[in-house]
């Protein structure tokens, strides 16, 4: 079943001209349409401009669409009634870990969520309890926020989302801040929640390196969504990910500068093993 | 600069004044505040510093940690007594061009000065013994009977804790950017003062600006994670009375008979 379906998403801000006063749209998305089944990776790619954010705001009612609709889990994102159901399934981690913390104790950042939905008492500290544990920072509950590292804030941020147990996480950039350390530790906590608790990730970002492990990849231009597959697909596409100003990861660009000066080589290399394992039978196969 | 800056300092110990609930502190430091304006001779201090004592003891935070909070309201000390001083007409002790100090003034001057200085106190070791989330918690659950006047309690308490959460946040910004305007040749430590507060303008423009931006971004990330007021909101940590909180409001209660019988006998 789908859990997030987006068909032919139309949506522009509204601008106002310093000059003549005038206001007048620009748009954003220009028909995105995009379906991530429950319990899969997703990952959507876009440089800066592309329209990721504005995407990813859709499908936590934040923003709707002007034209063309959003269902998260069958509910209508243009329909009131469902905007706080809505955020409950869909959960949203931004960029910036400074800016999404409200309280002043680790523990009562993550109850938050919980404490705005009507959770009872007991099932709150229970929620945040597994939320902080699944996370690694079950031993920091007690801690500031503002003392711990970028990495650390973004896990919490993320505790923060999974204690309100939606079944959808929808990430905006929550790398971008950090140092390759947080980077991992997030991507990590990331992969596991997916794996065990089977939570569909949209995980919105600017960096290859970060997506290989996704299901399923979508890359954005100007408001539209211009490649979609898995990461094996897209990555093979190389030169045309060029002209969209993206890279590809450095494996996969390496395979394919070999393959251009006549190494025969599979094509969508993601890993460092396996380009060590096709040189490898590359070498042994005789010319 | 702004390293100084501290907002509710926080002394933690394990004593049972901390343990309180902050309800009770509340209402006790405001109504210890009332009894200091309730008489006008120095025997209606004798049971407020004894009871001011006794809790400073309990509470287990050092005496030179609790008069710290006297350091930064010496400047107001000194000019209400010079005022006081000067001002006070009776008999003249001392006289010279207008300036007369009489006796009434000298007295007037010493009962103002115990009485800020009871009062100051009094007031830190609130703050001293009570975290700012607690703080704010107590306030929002004992002002709830304002709503029926439609004053926005909870509202109000989100702000506060919000406030206290982002002071760090935005020192750590204040000094980024100061750092970075010196590395451009700005100047904020030389001058006269009307020089000096110029220097701040682009310290503060771009502070505010990015203040505002914050702003946006965390509302948006509440709304992400259903805040909708107050309405329908449950507490991870709600506020229950203990026995020793019955205890302490008993205490408390003593204690303002024991004024009100002292000031209507004009002790």
């Amino acid at each position: 079943m789908s859990i997030v379906k987006a068909e032919n998403v139309i949506y522009s801000y509204k601008r106002k001209d310093d000059e003549t006063e005038e206001t007048k749209p620009v748009s954003a998305l220009a028909g995105v349409s995009l379906d991530a089944s429950e319990g899969e990776f997703i990952a959507v790619l876009g440089h800066n401009g592309s329209g990721k954010s504005t995407f990813a705001k859709q499908l936590n009612a934040l923003l709707v669409p002007d034209e063309g609709t959003v269902f998260i889990d069958g509910m209508d994102t243009k329909e009131d009634k469902y905007t706080l159901d809505i955020r409950k399934t869909a959960g949203m981690v931004f960029q910036n870990p400074d800016n999404q913390m409200v309280a002043s104790v680790v523990e009562e950042e993550v109850g938050f969520g919980p404490e705005n939905m009507g959770v009872p008492t007991e099932e709150i500290w229970e929620r945040v309890e597994r939320a902080l544990s699944s996370v690694g920072m079950y031993a920091y509950r007690e801690s500031n926020p503002s003392r711990l590292s970028g990495g650390q804030k973004q896990r919490i941020a993320i505790a923060g989302i999974l204690a309100m147990e939606p079944k959808c996480i929808v990430l905006d950039e929550p790398t971008a801040m950090l140092d390759p350390k947080g980077r991992i530790d997030v991507l990590e906590v990331l992969h596991k929640m997916n794996k065990e608790q089977g939570v569909t990730i949209i995980f919105i970002t600017h960096n290859m390196e970060e997506v290989t492990g996704a299901d399923r990849i979508f890359v954005m231009d100007k408001g539209k969504i211009v490649m979609n597959g898995t990461p094996r697909e897209v990555f093979s596409k190389v030169e045309e990910l060029r002209d969209l100003k993206l890279d590809v990861p450095k494996v996969t660009k390496l395979a394919h500068e070999l393959k251009k000066r006549g190494v025969i080589l599979p094509d969508g290399i993601l890993t460092s093993d396996e380009l060590a394992e096709a040189l490898k039978h590359y070498q042994n196969t005789p010319v | 600069m702004f390293k100084d800056i501290t907002l509710g300092q926080y002394y933690k110990t394990d004593s049972v004044i901390h343990m309180l609930d902050p309800r009770v502190k509340l209402a006790g430091t405001l109504i210890y505040i009332i009894t200091l304006f309730l008489g006008k001779s120095f025997f209606m201090f004798i049971p407020a510093a004894v009871f001011l004592v006794s809790m400073i003891i309990l509470s287990k935070v050092p005496v030179s940690y609790v008069l710290r909070g006297i350091k930064p309201i010496i400047p107001l000390i000194i000019i209400s007594s010079v005022f006081n001083l000067i001002l006070t007409p009776g008999n003249v002790l001392v006289g010279f061009w207008i300036i007369n100090i009489t006796s009434e003034g000298i007295y007037m001057a010493v009962f103002m000065i115990v009485r800020l200085l009871l009062l100051i106190t009094g007031a830190s070791i609130l703050t001293l013994t009570t975290t700012p989330t607690k703080l704010t918690d107590g306030m929002e659950m004992g002002l709830r009977f304002l709503k029926v006047f439609k004053v926005p309690v909870h509202e109000i308490a989100m702000m506060m804790s919000i406030a206290l959460r982002f002071i760090p946040i935005l020192v750590e910004e204040t000094d980024k950017i100061k750092k970075a305007q010196m590395a451009r040749g700005a100047d904020f430590e030389s001058g006269n003062i009307f020089k000096r507060a110029k220097a701040m303008i682009p310290l503060l423009v771009p502070l505010f600006v990015s203040a505002f931006r914050r702003a946006g971004d965390l509302a948006m990330a509440m709304e992400a994670r259903c805040y909708h007021g107050s309405e329908g909101r449950t507490r991870m940590k709600p506020l229950i009375y203990a026995r020793r909180d019955y205890i302490a409001y008993a205490i408390v209660l003593g204690y303002l008979g024991l004024m009100i019988v002292m000031a209507v006998f004009g002790v």
